[in-house]
């Protein structure tokens, strides 16, 4: 962050060592024309693709794209990327966003990982499940209800009047909150087929500025019923309420893609976080 | 004010484009469509590894592949064996399907639509309709808009591309030269498609019309294409990649991703070669990182020099 005439700085960078990440540097434009037409300060947004420790380091949010997980993460371990990415994740605590494959790393604990499969960044206290609808045949696409966005931003946000059309493309979902543990997730380390994060603690700095707390459920997909795939013949009871977006003190996740709609609502609202995060961060 | 610092390729896709939906899905599936170009979205900026077997799949996993191409024998044996090259053994397929957590490929024979039902049924997650195996059909292409699973089809030029895309592929790659480690063919058909999609982008309708006609592309999907200034879908590289400047090249010159086939299983040491052509993708336009991951990779594949070939082996000339 800097200033120059009263103007505020912000730099948000998108993780781009695979998959869809042009697609969030495009809706995250279009977000912050967006938020232009209502802000009284003015902000100077930059958005940056982000590979490397250096770049990573000028930026004050940054968004972890779908793609494919298991990519991300070995690419990110040969590019020494991991250790950096949990520093800012966990460590000084700054705003991100995961989305699908970038939940999956977010995730403290994931399943179905194979065998020499990946690393996780973690910083969100739960455990996914990953490709829970199983392959591409089962991707599809809902309507959601989100309230946070009413929340946040009024008229227009409002998702029981016009839904957020959301694509799940081999999605994870959150199969369990885990609780908020000083260290790593010992219990989930026992549970097969399951890797954990390993544990950073947070700067005591950032810790004065920010509580960490419980995970908040921000979003459900209530039931196959609203899938379009109507075809489904899934048990509608054993999928209703599967958890599809959370938040954790600066950590947001969501299952689906909201980079693939061209609807930019959660991505105007996440900015919103990202500026009260700047502007409540202690002065180094 | 927003400061773009992204290291833009000159070939954004955008995300509220009508996805190649004039392709005319939009009247049938269309909504589906999403979710097929979706997929190949979520595999930009990666590698997809051809495998024979799952202990090959499972090393591409590992060594970092986004999705790997299940088939029977890669296109070097096929060139070298000769015989008709049919759709894997299904048995095959999904012992990889059970064996890696990323998306799984199977190729199918051009027009061939029921190899696609079987692979469908077994799961596959994205059907390539490829010239490599023997065609079946002397004039059609499958309909792919009717399947739930999505395809990706190989071209020449930018009429053989928006061909596929009207009959519903949801991804295409160059076709090149496969199996031969020649990467000439590739760069020629990436060359092609750009240089005639600056041309359609300087074009009214009316010249449009005319351009339709004359490389055979459907005119709505042409003056979409003009309008984005790039293929209305992900468009990957492929036929030929051996090394990590070749993928690196491919990335360069506008593709969103690169298919290697022969090149990492026929090297000295595949897991090597697989992690740098990995790497080589995401960082392609890093030369110093290029120069550290090229390094030490043991012997490439023995190449077939394309310019020495008989029309008559080349596969690229199979589809239409």
């Amino acid at each position: 962050m800097g200033s120059t005439e009263g103007v505020m700085d912000i730099t948000v960078g998108v993780l781009a060592l695979q998959g869809a990440f042009n697609e969030h540097v495009q809706l995250l434009r279009q977000a912050a024309r967006m938020l232009s037409a209502k802000d009284i300060v003015e902000k100077n947004w930059i958005f940056k693709e982000v590979r490397t420790e250096s770049e990573l380091k000028s930026c004050d949010a940054l968004i972890l794209p779908g793609g494919e997980s298991t990519t991300i993460s070995l690419v990110a371990q040969r590019s020494n990327m991991l250790e950096p990415l949990r520093d800012f994740v966990k460590v000084t605590r700054k705003p991100t966003w995961g989305t699908c494959a970038g939940l999956i790393l977010l995730a403290e604990s994931a399943n179905r990982t194979k065998r020499g499969g990946q690393e996780l960044i973690g910083g969100l206290d739960v455990r996914v499940n990953r490709n829970h609808f199983g392959r591409q045949i089962e991707s599809f696409e809902a309507d959601l209800n989100l309230p946070f966005l009413k929340n946040a931003n009024g008229q227009g946000f409002d998702t029981t009047q016009s839904p957020f059309r959301a694509i799940f493309i081999r999605a994870p979902i959150v199969e369990k909150l885990l609780p908020n543990v000083a260290g790593e997730q010992e219990g989930e380390a026992k549970v097969d087929d399951t890797v954990i994060a390993p544990s950073r603690a947070i700067d005591p700095n950032v810790a004065r500025a920010i509580n960490v707390g419980e995970v908040e459920i921000m979003g459900t997909l209530p039931g196959r019923a609203a899938a379009l795939k109507v075809d489904d013949s899934r048990k509608l009871d054993a999928e209703a309420g599967d958890i599809i977006a959370v938040r954790q003190a600066n950590v947001f996740g969501t299952s689906f893609h909201p980079e693939l709609t061209g609807d930019p609502r959660i991505h105007v609202w996440w900015l919103e976080q990202v500026v009260e995060a700047v502007n409540r961060r202690p002065n180094p | 004010m927003i400061n773009d610092h992204s290291n833009k390729m000159a070939t954004e896709l955008p995300t509220n484009s009508t996805n190649g939906q004039s392709n005319g899905s939009s009247t049938s599936n269309g909504k589906e469509f999403t979710v097929k170009t979706g997929l190949a979205r979520m595999l930009k900026g990666g590698v997809i590894m051809d495998v024979v077997n799952a202990e090959q799949a499972r090393i591409a996993e590992e060594a970092g592949a986004c999705a790997v191409m299940a088939l029977e024998r890669v296109p070097a044996d096929i060139r070298a064996q000769g015989g008709v090259a049919r759709m894997s053994d299904p048995k095959m397929i999904k012992e990889i399907m059970a064996t890696v957590t990323i998306p799984v490929m199977a190729k199918a024979r051009i027009g061939h639509f029921v190899e696609c039902q079987i692979l469908e049924a077994i799961g596959v997650d994205y059907i390539d309709e490829s010239e490599v195996l023997t065609p079946a059909d002397h004039a059609h292409h499958v309909e792919k808009h009717s399947f739930g699973v999505p395809f990706v089809c190989g071209c020449r030029n930018l009429g053989e591309a928006l061909r596929r895309i009207s009959e519903g592929a949801a991804m295409i790659r160059t076709k090149g030269e496969a199996g031969t480690g020649d990467v000439i063919e590739a760069v020629r058909h990436m060359r092609t498609v750009n240089a005639e999609i600056s041309r359609a982008k300087g074009m009214d309708d009316s010249e449009l019309r005319v351009y339709a006609k004359e490389i055979g592309a459907p005119f709505e999907l042409l003056k979409e294409t003009a309008k984005l200034g790039r293929l209305p879908v992900v468009n990957f590289a492929a036929g030929g990649v051996a090394t990590p400047a070749d993928a690196a090249l491919m990335m360069q010159l506008g593709c969103d991703g690169v298919f290697v086939g022969s090149g990492i299983f026929k090297s000295g040491d595949a897991s090597r070669r697989a992690k740098a052509i990995v790497q080589a993708v995401t960082h392609y336009n890093d030369p110093k990182v290029l120069a550290a991951v090229s390094e030490d990779l043991g012997e490439a594949m023995v190449g077939l020099n394309v310019s020495s070939m008989d029309a008559k082996d080349k596969m690229q000339g199979r589809g239409w």
